[in-house]
């Protein structure tokens, strides 16, 4: 594409933020090595569409160019949340996880790009790489891991009044939110742990808890009757914030909020996090 | 005007995996209008969305926040979408669980802006 | 809840639990009371039904002086509350259930929990037994008798 075709489509784009043509134009600025306006336009695309996996594939190829691995792989897991058949994440994780020597999981996203896109390029070929690497006698050292599938812990959360320490904090210290934006309640409305402020910093936990719980409920009656299956979670947007509701296990739910330039995906990630803090204190009988 | 919703429906259903889509009464869970509900009992979808995202709404309120914009259940063989058009619809979309949610989210937008 | 009619009470429950109705009250088209859940006074109980009965029967008759049939349901909403007034038919006769339902349901949710209630309820009900005709003291005895039986008196 040429610098031409770049201006065209920057004037499009400033002509109406809202169009999908970040698409084109960021990859063009990949493509010519613009690396830090191509991620520039695709993260501003991605505040209006956080759903859209295109943009996400987009973002991770973007980050993959810059070596930023990890985030790349953060996004094409995210792409595939929003579109399970997205051809491009599969490809771009299954290189990924190749990387990493972690052959089977390689062969298996190569598979699924394969299947959601037989003519893309070069997938064929590398499938069949790895199926020969895997037919290979293994070698005596095992591959290293180098995409992590869980990115180490926020920072430490700020400090709590004494009264909140052994509550609020506790079961999700070290996760971004312990304190406020985390609720972890019981299957009746009750909180368990964590904490949630009004944006006028009121505390609004347990009243939250109270309605979700009638949430949940709601949620897994419609799932079960209109034959959906097992509720897996609620993700909601409002003007300023996004919201994420699970269960980690069957007598609890969990709720995050953040504000919206945390996208909906983003979240579901920090749940499984969550969820696993949530599920250890459970179990542990605290 | 059943014909143009039933119309800008279809635009939704056209998307791969969505299984129906519907309008709704917001406060009443009745429907509006739908469109392509095969298999999915119409007055059961817009009645037990209205009431999760009723719920939700009032979750939100207690939270200090302003109601949902955007509402997405996700279960193991499917997916609720709702979008609220104005104070008293809902555009609902009922879908496989491999289904592109960003476009079918585009799409209810589109259609609840046109609704507003 | 209290239930006459024991097969009606797994259904009644079913339908508590899952429409949030706040009152409900299951009557014959005479009167008779058959259910209720939510109403804490007799009074409350014989008013409701005897205006629900006669709310269904002066529908019913407004139906067929316009041609447009009998009523399956009426729906009625308050600032606070909203109210449900639907006949259905089993081998027993025609029976009336009146619901009242605040904002943790909604007039959709009492709709489609009502209906699998009737279906239920259909699919329950003990052999068809004779209609007979209804007396207005039979009206005020049975209604008396449902009360008693309801109320523990």
């Amino acid at each position: 594409m040429s610098i031409e075709d770049i201006r065209v489509l920057t004037a499009q784009l400033a002509a109406d933020p809202s169009s999908l043509v970040f698409l084109p134009l960021a990859e063009a600025l990949r493509r010519r090595g613009q690396l830090d306006a191509a991620e520039k336009v695709a993260l501003a695309g991605l505040t209006r569409y956080p759903e859209l996996a295109d943009a996400h594939d987009l973002l991770a190829r973007i980050l993959g160019d810059r070596g930023d691995l990890e985030r790349a792989f953060d996004e094409w897991d995210i792409a595939l949340r929003h579109d399970a058949r997205h051809a491009g994440a599969h490809k771009g994780i299954g290189f990924l996880y190749y990387v990493a020597g972690d052959l089977p999981k390689a062969l298996q996203h190569l598979e699924s790009a394969l299947q959601a896109d037989p003519e893309a390029e070069g997938v064929a070929a590398a499938a069949a790489r790895v199926r020969e690497a895997l037919a290979e006698p293994l070698a005596s050292e095992a591959a290293a891991p180098v995409v992590p599938t869980e990115p180490e812990p926020e920072a430490a959360p700020e400090p709590v009044p004494p009264a909140e320490a052994a509550g609020a904090g506790a079961i999700f210290a070290g996760l971004e939110g312990a304190q406020d934006g985390l609720l972890l309640l019981d299957g009746q409305g009750l909180r368990l742990g964590g904490g949630l402020n009004a944006p006028d910093g009121s505390p609004v936990g347990d009243a939250v808890a109270a309605h979700l719980a009638g949430v949940f409920r709601d949620a897994s009656r419609a799932a079960r009757l209109l034959s959906l299956g097992a509720w897996r979670s609620v993700g909601a947007e409002t003007a300023d914030a996004n919201l994420y509701l699970c269960a980690p296990t069957e007598d609890s739910l969990l709720l995050l909020v953040r504000d919206n330039s945390v996208p909906i995906a983003r979240l579901a990630k920090q749940a499984d996090r969550a969820s696993d803090a949530a599920r250890r204190w459970l179990e542990g009988g605290a | 005007m059943n014909a143009d919703l039933i119309g800008s429906l279809e635009q939704i259903t056209r998307v791969v995996g969505v299984r129906g889509a519907m309008v709704v009464s917001a406060d009443e869970g009745l429907v509006v209008a739908e469109s392509s509900m095969e298999g999915i009992e119409g007055a059961a979808v817009a009645a037990l969305t209205a009431g999760v995202v009723s719920r939700l709404a009032r979750a939100t309120e207690a939270a200090g926040r302003t109601p949902p914009a955007f509402v997405h259940l996700q279960a193991d063989e499917g997916s609720l979408l709702a979008v609220p058009a104005g104070e008293e619809l809902l555009v609902v979309a009922v879908t496989d669980p491999a289904v592109n949610v960003g476009l079918v989210r585009l799409e209810l937008r589109r259609m609840a802006e046109h609704l507003a | 809840m209290r239930v006459i009619e024991p097969w009606v009470a797994d259904p009644l429950q079913r339908f508590l639990a899952e429409s949030s109705a706040r009152l409900v009250l299951l009557t014959t088209s005479s009167g008779q009371v058959v259910a209720q859940h939510g109403f804490t006074r007799a009074l409350d109980v014989m008013s409701a039904a005897a205006l629900g009965a006669a709310i269904m029967a002066s529908t019913d008759e407004l139906g067929r002086l316009t041609a447009s049939g009998a009523s399956r349901a009426l729906s009625h909403q308050g600032p606070s509350r909203g109210l449900f007034l639907s006949g259905f038919d089993l081998p027993q006769g025609r029976w009336i259930g009146l619901v009242v339902y605040d904002r943790d349901s909604s007039l959709g949710l009492v709709r489609l929990f009502f209906d699998r209630l009737v279906g239920e309820l259909k699919g329950l009900a003990p052999q068809e037994t004779p209609a007979r005709e209804v007396l207005a003291s039979d009206f005020e005895n049975e209604l008396n008798a449902s009360l008693r039986s309801l109320f523990g008196r």
